[in-house]
């Protein structure tokens, strides 16, 4: 398992394909990278050398006790990126809010920028706010229905991530983290340059955020899919459609 | 089952034993009816690592992630062990 250490913590990585570099961010909790691994990155690594990592905290990456703040987690991305002089981004949730301060600190670094379900402001994310106030055995009822039919039976795999979840929530300063994070304002959302999509659920929770997205971003294009926030669990063959189709321009 | 397919079981099975290390929770060994899920419990992220020792052992003859990333989700928590070893074979 290759691992990288980077801005004072160890990070499960992998790489796929060759060609122009794509970097790929899974969301908060229930993600790793194999939400991207087994979706659309192989189809991606057709024409790109795809970078796929465990956010800190999540998957095969160190359980670092801080630094959850968006902060710190672009600065992740930065020092993990640092061979590539311009890359795309592609982030889901949280990771597409990691992607997009990447994006605005380092306006020449991104050649192009996905944005899926991204939400805004970070602390005021309505299913995770509801989910990180339940107590870890609840939260999984609150998983997306597949996941939690996939985990339901108590075994192994449940125990896993209960005790995954446990982690991030009582055990991290990731809750704290999220609360803290102030928004992003519509004044420097504006001074996005790249080329960017944004792809959201018709029935999720954030869809107001891609519409906010669309009226300030100049030139960001908004698209919409049937499902909801796990876009990569209700349509995976969707979603791996359009996101390769906008990085290969 | 033939030689070749019994290879490639003896194979996965000690890649998989790698994988998930002491906590494989089965009453006897791996089998071509086994299934990933309900049985070995393996999480997406070991599913990953699998890909990898895969890729080690058989290099790009075996495309473990292409051939999965063709799957949906309930495809692939129905995946018994004996569908990935005659994936193999077939690459082989």
């Amino acid at each position: 398992m290759p691992v990288v250490a980077a801005n004072g913590a160890r990070f499960h990585v992998q790489r796929l394909g060759s060609g122009p570099p794509v970097a790929m961010l899974h969301g908060l909790f229930v993600g790793s990278l194999a939400q991207w691994y087994f979706t659309a990155a192989p189809e991606l690594a057709r024409t790109h050398e795809v970078f796929l990592y465990d956010l800190r905290g999540h998957g095969k990456s160190e359980r670092t006790a801080g630094g959850y703040d968006l902060a710190t987690m672009t600065a992740d991305l930065v020092a993990l990126t640092a061979d590539h002089l311009q890359l795309a981004l592609v982030g889901h949730s949280f990771g597409a809010l990691i992607a997009l301060r990447f994006a605005l600190d380092h306006p020449d670094r991104v050649s192009r920028l996905v944005l899926v379900e991204a939400p805004l402001p970070p602390s005021r994310f309505g299913e995770l706010g509801a989910f990180v106030r339940r107590p870890p055995d609840e939260m999984l009822e609150a998983l997306p229905v597949p996941l939690a039919a996939y985990l339901g039976r108590g075994g192994r795999q449940a125990r896993r991530l209960l005790a995954s979840l446990r982690f991030l929530a009582t055990e991290s300063s990731l809750v704290a983290d999220l609360e803290a994070e102030p928004d992003i304002d519509d004044a420097a959302l504006a001074g996005l340059t790249c080329p960017t999509l944004c792809l959201y659920g018709e029935s999720s929770s954030c869809r107001e955020t891609g519409e906010r997205l669309a009226r300030v971003v100049p030139g960001v294009t908004l698209q919409r899919l049937p499902g909801g926030h796990y876009l990569h669990l209700d349509q995976p063959a969707e979603l791996t459609r359009r996101i390769a189709e906008f990085c290969r321009g | 089952m033939n030689d070749q397919q019994q290879d490639v079981l003896a194979t996965v099975s000690t890649l998989i034993a790698e994988v998930v290390g002491d906590e494989l929770e089965l009453d006897g060994p791996i089998r071509l009816d086994t299934r990933f899920s309900d049985d070995l419990e393996l999480e997406s992220i070991e599913f990953v690592a699998l890909a990898e020792k895969l890729q080690e052992h058989y290099g790009d003859r075996v495309d473990f992630v292409g051939w999965l990333s063709d799957k949906e989700l309930d495809q692939i928590i129905a995946l018994r062990v004996g569908d990935l070893v005659e994936h193999i074979v077939a690459c082989l």
